[in-house]
């Protein structure tokens, strides 16, 4: 008998003594019941407490009367090739835009919506959405959208609007 | 040692005011009248400012301390005094880090409603001044 077939031996033995025949069984089970635990660490959990502060939604994104649109002047990404929350592919979101708030139907509830401007190709020319709810005249610069918001973005070519949920507005009880 | 101190006695005056914060209502506040330009995390954008992590040196010096009031954002904001004292808290409780000294206070809504009555116009050139002086008095020279 060789060398190799003798360490071969030696490992297959020392191995049948160590391990039971139902040590297989027993940690594929182990693993089973802890790949079943591990959606309750936090990670998880935080991820569901999120979901939660997101608002219930009704009606349609593509309709200028969508509850998010209550401020919005521009055409609808998601008429675009894009969403309520993404630009279309080929433009770029402005970091910097105007934010107002929406009350949403679903659940009475207030949420601040921030009308990001999808910007780097001309006007996408689709779904034209003006409602204007709360908007303020231009000298209050902040609450108006009236002017391009493609601010902070390469290229001042306004495309198409986003109307993205950041909170839940702030009511006194 | 001395730059963790600092940091600590920073942390512990704004943490002392911590209980005057309504945070729900400091950052609704922030998200409908700053974050628009200066973005959800202060970090700002091409030729918004950035306050993340630098906010709280204006706080080293009186003209820098009133700088954050004066500002046409926050001296012609629609906010109430107590609401821009509470927001400006917030600001810098949240974005500034390390930037704040130690000795600095929060904002109350006295000092706040009697630096909003003179707001700046030309901010750029004001701004380029103040930061130099800022350096000096941070740097010791």
């Amino acid at each position: 008998m060789n060398l190799f077939d003798k360490l071969f031996e030696q490992r297959t033995r020392q191995l049948a003594q160590r391990t039971s025949r139902r040590g297989m069984l027993k940690s594929l089970g182990g693993l089973l019941v802890g790949g079943a635990a591990i959606p309750l660490l936090p990670v998880a959990r935080a991820a569901a407490a999120e979901g939660a502060s997101r608002p219930v939604e009704e009606g349609d994104p593509g309709s200028c009367d969508y509850w998010r649109y209550c401020a919005i002047d521009g055409f609808l990404c998601s008429c675009c090739g894009g969403s309520a929350n993404t630009c279309p592919p080929g433009t770029e979101m402005s970091p910097v835009t105007w934010i107002g708030t929406c009350r949403n139907p679903a659940d009475g509830r207030n949420y601040v919506i921030s009308y990001n401007d999808c910007c780097g190709k001309s006007s996408c020319g689709a779904c034209l959405c003006q409602r204007d709810e709360g908007d303020r005249p231009p000298y209050r610069a902040d609450k108006t959208n009236d002017i391009n918001w493609c601010l902070g973005t390469s290229s001042a070519a306004y495309h198409c609007s986003t109307a993205v949920v950041v909170g839940v507005a702030f009511e006194d009880q | 040692m001395r730059v963790l101190a600092s940091i600590f006695c920073a942390l512990a005056a704004f943490g002392a005011s911590a209980a005057e914060i309504n945070d729900r209502r400091a950052q609704f506040n922030y998200q409908l009248f700053c974050q628009g330009c200066h973005t959800p995390d202060g970090t700002g954008a091409m030729a918004v400012p950035r306050m993340k992590d630098q906010v709280g040196y204006f706080l080293a010096t009186p003209a820098g301390r009133e700088y954050l009031v004066r500002v046409p954002g926050s001296a012609t904001s629609a906010l109430s005094d107590a609401d821009l004292a509470e927001v400006l808290n917030w600001i810098v409780r949240e974005f500034a880090g390390a930037s704040t000294p130690a000795d600095a206070e929060p904002y109350s809504a006295e000092e706040v409603g009697r630096l909003r009555q003179n707001p700046l116009n030309e901010v750029e050139q004001y701004r380029v001044q103040l930061l130099a002086d800022i350096a000096a008095v941070i740097t010791g020279e």
